[in-house]
């Protein structure tokens, strides 16, 4: 009995929705509210990702715009100005409409005006049926960054130092073996005494030591031969490692990814370091840098939010309503604010020559035209920065073709002039270099003992100076 | 039989001390230094770690030394040193509103000429700086955009196609929208250098057409009749 009548509500329901459909399809006439209904939800979210995503999200969350979530509840003012508010904002904004005026006494201010999109009513009734209902939201492509491939992996917090626990496990063991050796030598010296016999001597450790080395002289010898022999190599290498600073990778204040950075999202080494190319420094981008992208990803595939929530603490982000902070903590800016007193993000330098040492990225990448791999080898494989090793870049020969392999470690003396040594100069790159090289051709301008750098045909950085102390010292 | 494994006793402890200094690398360590006082001099350079240096500054001082040095935007108002170009050196007269946005499109045009060299110039710098959203093409599709963390970046052949350069420069300077400013990335002779580039991909990527100097023979007609029609 009650089935039937839930059956006979609903159809009667059904018989009602579907005659108020037909009314509203019948009426051609701008109905009230009918733009809600009946768009294409596919469609909707072509139009929607081409037009509109870079500033809305469907969600409540503001990305350079205010998020679309319920906007049939709060859009009270109609369907047709509800298109031309898309189509022409500020002509839509002249009709005086109450609510498009708080819209725009809001959000104008601080977003600037929507730009005219050149969607039809149509369009709009796709977009708004996949606002309303968006599926759910698709993961990023599965295939982004599977040929992009990570060589290490940030060092874990808190990790114990495993030589620091070999230490104690030895000590350990040196305590229970000398100490069975001492039960062992009292039970012996007690069953001699049991047997009548006279108790083992009473010894020191020291000179029973003493008397065990007498007694295996060969093998005592030996053993110190190689304890000898590993001191020297061991102190050898210890003296020639003062100052090589290969493969440093200190911890850094944000648990940065570069082969997120530039592998997966393909971003230029220039672009972060973008003073490469006019400096002595390459440099750490500053944090309005990382906002450039960081606006609008605001989470991380590895660490979530916490890491980029580094940038947003140190620039006056919010990320909830999109905007920036003053320094009174007020919201609702689109550029950072100058007076936000946020604590800089302490990175720690990785490459440091010292201070006796000039050297020029500029003169490197923009004169010498070198990839930064050559001297920093595979980055876009690392996680945060390190020191490259000199025999990592060798293997990179056949990926940069130009790239010069060495023997010496990386930021050393010796690598530097090694290089110096084996490098061409490019004279097409320059005009200088042309007029040095053609000084050195010309018989009367010309230096006979210059004249011999020419004999290979090649001009090497050494031969142009490139060895001169005062080249880098001064 | 108790001798014997007396015996390997100093062995095992040979062993072990092998092994222990096998294993002691730090990658936190930047090794031995020879004399840190030269590596971390008085002078400042950008990021060294004065903290290290307890000889030339003292640990009381350190916290602050780092603080110094690290990343911070420009001074407000300083200008970019320019050594041969004063057009390039000359604060932004438009302010960053939608007024200002409106005012440098209608305004605002650029002070080089469309030659080859400069189209050049403004595509290396488009290829390193603006691909990785925009799209080699220009299209709206590059590697951010394909992974799906920024969507609907326009296209500069469809609907930016008409874009003015004044926008351009204003949206370079200031950012627009989820756009950031790039003028701590690049100085004014470098924007005007890409939108020279992007005038070529709004016109879906053909060059237009040079003379023997390398000027572009459309821009100089065009600029004739502009002033033709001023008169």
């Amino acid at each position: 009995m009650q089935q039937a009548i839930f059956n006979g509500t609903r159809t009667a329901r059904w018989a009602v929705q579907s005659f108020l459909a037909a009314c509203l399809l019948l009426s051609n006439a701008a109905a009230f509210g009918q733009i809600w209904e009946g768009g294409n939800v596919e469609n909707g979210q072509a139009l929607f990702n081409a037009n509109c995503a870079s500033c809305h999200k469907v969600t409540n969350e503001v990305l350079a715009a205010p998020g679309l979530a319920g906007i049939r509840d709060r859009w009270t003012s109609g369907d047709e100005l509800l298109v031309q508010w898309i189509q022409n904002p500020q002509a839509a904004a002249e009709s005086g409409d109450p609510y498009i005026k708080s819209l725009v006494d809001r959000y104008v201010g601080t977003y600037g005006w929507m730009s005219a999109q050149a969607v039809s009513a149509d369009d709009v009734k796709d977009i708004m049926a996949y606002v309303q209902n968006p599926p759910d939201v698709a993961a990023p492509a599965a295939s982004a960054g599977t040929d992009c491939i990570t060589v290490d992996e940030l060092p874990v917090q808190n990790a114990d130092n495993p030589s620091i626990w070999f230490l104690v496990l030895l000590v350990l063991f040196l305590v229970i073996a000398l100490s069975a050796a001492g039960v062992n030598r009292t039970l012996r010296s007690a069953v001699n005494v049991s047997k009548g016999e006279s108790p083992l001597p009473d010894a020191t450790y020291f000179q029973r030591a003493k008397g065990w080395m007498w007694n295996n002289l060969v093998f005592v010898s030996l053993v110190g031969l190689f304890v000898v022999a590993y001191a020297v190599v061991i102190g050898y290498q210890g003296l020639m490692g003062i100052g090589v600073m290969e493969g440093y990778k200190p911890d850094q204040p944000i648990k940065f990814i570069h082969s997120v950075h530039v592998c997966e999202n393909e971003v230029d080494c220039k672009y972060c370091h973008h003073s490469a190319y006019e400096s002595k420094h390459a440099g750490i981008p500053s944090t309005n840098v990382c906002m450039n992208c960081h606006k609008a990803v605001k989470k991380g595939r590895r660490y979530g939010e916490t890491e980029i929530g580094k940038i947003y603490a140190a620039i006056g982000f919010d990320p909830e309503s999109g905007t920036y902070m003053n320094g009174a903590g007020e919201k609702g800016f689109t550029n950072p604010q100058d007076d936000f007193g946020g604590e800089p993000i302490r990175w720690n330098k990785v490459h440091n020559l010292p201070d006796h040492v000039f050297f020029s990225h500029q003169q490197h990448v923009v004169v010498g035209g070198l990839h930064c791999q050559n001297c920093h080898g595979d980055v876009q494989t690392y996680t945060v920065g390190r020191q490259a090793r000199t025999e990592d870049i060798n293997k990179l020969v056949d990926d940069y073709p130009g790239l010069i392999q060495l023997s010496k470690p990386t930021l050393t003396m010796g690598w530097c002039i090694e290089c110096h040594n084996k490098a061409e100069v490019s004279l097409a790159s320059s005009g200088y270099y042309e007029e040095m090289h053609e000084r050195l051709r010309d018989d009367e301008r010309g230096n006979e003992e210059l004249r011999r750098y020419l004999e290979d045909d090649k001009i090497t950085v050494k031969e142009l100076g490139g060895w001169e102390c005062a080249k880098c010292h001064y | 039989m108790k001798t014997r494994s007396k015996q390997l006793l100093p062995i095992a402890a040979l062993t072990g001390l092998v092994v222990l200094s096998g294993c002691v690398t730090d990658p936190n360590s930047p090794g031995l230094e020879y004399m840190p006082d030269m590596y971390r001099s008085a002078a400042i350079e950008a990021y060294v770690d004065y903290g290290m240096d307890e000889y030339a500054f003292g640990w009381a001082e350190q916290a602050e030394q780092r603080l110094i040095q690290s990343a911070r935007k420009p001074v407000k108002g300083s200008i970019a040193f320019q050594p041969d170009a004063k057009e390039f050196a000359m604060p932004y007269p438009y302010p960053n509103t939608p007024a200002g946005y409106e005012a440098a499109g209608r305004e605002l045009t650029s002070p080089l000429a469309t030659t080859k060299a400069h189209i050049e110039e403004g595509k290396a710098i488009y290829t390193q700086m603006c691909t990785q959203c925009h799209g080699e093409k220009g299209e709206g599709d590059g590697a951010l955009s394909r992974n799906g963390h920024i969507q609907g970046i326009p296209s500069y052949s469809g609907k930016l196609k008409d874009l003015p350069v004044g926008n351009m420069y204003h949206t370079l300077t200031y950012g627009k929208g989820l756009m950031g400013s790039h003028a701590s990335q690049l100085d004014q002779r470098d924007r005007w250098l890409v939108i020279e580039y992007i005038k070529v991909l709004q016109n879906g990527g053909e060059l237009p057409e040079f003379d023997e100097a390398g000027n572009a023979v459309e821009s100089a007609s065009a600029e004739a009749g502009a002033t033709a029609m001023n008169d």
